[in-house]
């Protein structure tokens, strides 16, 4: 037993020895250069410094933000122009499919109306367009490529056939004097934008008569003038 | 040492932003909603002054808005009492439409898509939904057939309800709609 103890006492003192030893070997080494912190700046991971981010964080997220909103007419891909522009040319008045649940060529259209467009493009020439109204409510509206609406006509405003001139500044400008005195029942429309859509809308009153109103809506058409 | 937090809150913060974009985008419809009861309605988004969300939602989803001058349009997603409209539960609407020159009621899915149904009957128009004595709509949105004017739900979790007002009184527009009457929805029984 005595030996036992004799070897633990020895086995500390040798061990208190040995980490004196190292401590004076530590401290005997030269020391890097390092510079005192600043009191001033808050070290990371404090509260301050935390916050300070998290505000700038935020600023930063709401120009994100501000940016991609603004852009996003001038960027989206498939907007209502380019998913009409698969399937028809411009400057033809185009009858869409009748909504279905399987297939609506633009969301949300309504499935109680006859709906044809027409791809406009005013760099050559103004468009003439020409909808003979339909028994029932029948309306045109137009729209800038980016999906901006910007005037609508219905049928009741224009009488039997709703007859439109769309143009630009100015090729509005342009007009000659004596041409508005000449057609009176023409209606200029400018146009904020060189390309867009023309969207006609026929209300069918009952399904039996949206063949009849299709066909009629045939009869209308969207034509370069001169 | 610094460079890590500041790339790690560019992150956080575009992350951030764009997030919020996006929800807005898919989630709304205008800043210039008009509420009536169950209905919102974004009068300024069919006009030449729409604001930049309803502009990128459009431009997002590629829907072609409905020009003010041609008619308004009016979205449920809840009831009156601000529950989402379950199709396999049976709904009312009730009341009295504004005056319009035509109005069409159309039901639809959660993502705006029509309900395939045997019928081909996706909605009511003013001009074939029978009318009670006192001039009301009553339009029974359920998922097993109805008598009267039965739309199909075909038991769809979430519906989404849009009423269509043509050639509307100008009131309308001018914000007033707040107070406008639209019919009242509520959600009965359910399966």
């Amino acid at each position: 037993m005595t030996t036992l103890d004799d070897l633990r006492e020895e086995a500390t003192t040798v061990a208190g020895r040995l980490t004196r030893r190292a401590g004076r070997f530590i401290a005997s080494l030269p020391r890097p250069h390092l510079p005192r912190p600043r009191l001033s700046r808050p070290r990371f991971g404090s509260p301050a410094q935390v916050l300070l981010f998290v505000a700038f964080a935020v600023v930063l997220g709401a120009i994100a933000h501000i940016v991609s909103i603004l852009a996003m007419p001038a960027f989206a891909e498939r907007n209502a122009y380019a998913r009409l522009s698969e399937r028809m040319e411009s400057n033809v008045l185009t009858l869409l499919p009748d909504p279905s649940p399987q297939e609506q060529v633009l969301p949300m259209m309504d499935p109680a109306f006859v709906s044809a467009v027409c791809l406009y493009d005013l760099s050559e020439a103004p468009l003439k367009v020409r909808v003979p109204a339909t028994a029932d409510y029948t309306s045109v509206s137009f729209y800038t490529a980016e999906g901006l609406a910007f005037y609508a006509l219905s049928d009741q405003a224009a009488g039997k056939v709703i007859e439109l001139d769309l143009m630009t500044a100015r090729q509005k400008a342009a007009l000659p004097e004596d041409e508005e005195i000449t057609a009176a029942d023409r209606l200029v429309i400018e146009s904020p934008a060189l390309e867009g859509i023309v969207a006609v809308r026929a209300f069918a009153r009952e399904r039996g008569t949206r063949a009849i109103v299709r066909r009629q809506l045939e009869a209308a058409t969207c034509t370069p003038s001169n | 040492m610094r460079l890590l937090p500041l790339a790690f809150t560019l992150l956080v913060a575009t992350i951030l932003g764009l997030g919020v974009t996006w929800f807005s985008v898919t989630h709304s419809r205008g800043l210039d909603v008009v509420r009536a009861g169950a209905w919102q309605g974004w009068p300024r988004a069919g006009t030449a002054k729409a604001d930049p969300y309803a502009r990128a939602a459009f431009a997002r989803s590629g829907e072609l808005p409905l020009e003010l001058a041609d008619g308004l349009l009016f979205l449920a997603a809840a009831d009156d009492a601000g529950k989402p409209i379950d199709g396999r539960c049976e709904t009312r609407i009730v009341g009295v439409l504004p005056q319009a020159r035509l109005w069409t009621l159309t039901l639809m899915d959660q993502d705006g898509h029509l309900i395939a149904n045997d019928a081909g009957r996706f909605g009511f128009t003013s001009a074939e939904v029978v009318y009670r004595d006192d001039g009301a709509i009553d339009v029974r949105l359920s998922p097993r057939a109805r008598a009267g004017n039965w739309l199909p739900t075909g038991a769809r979790p979430r519906l989404k309800v849009a009423l269509r007002l043509y050639d509307a009184p100008f009131s309308f527009a001018s914000g007033a709609a707040d107070a406008a009457v639209l019919p009242r929805i509520t959600q009965e029984t359910c399966l």
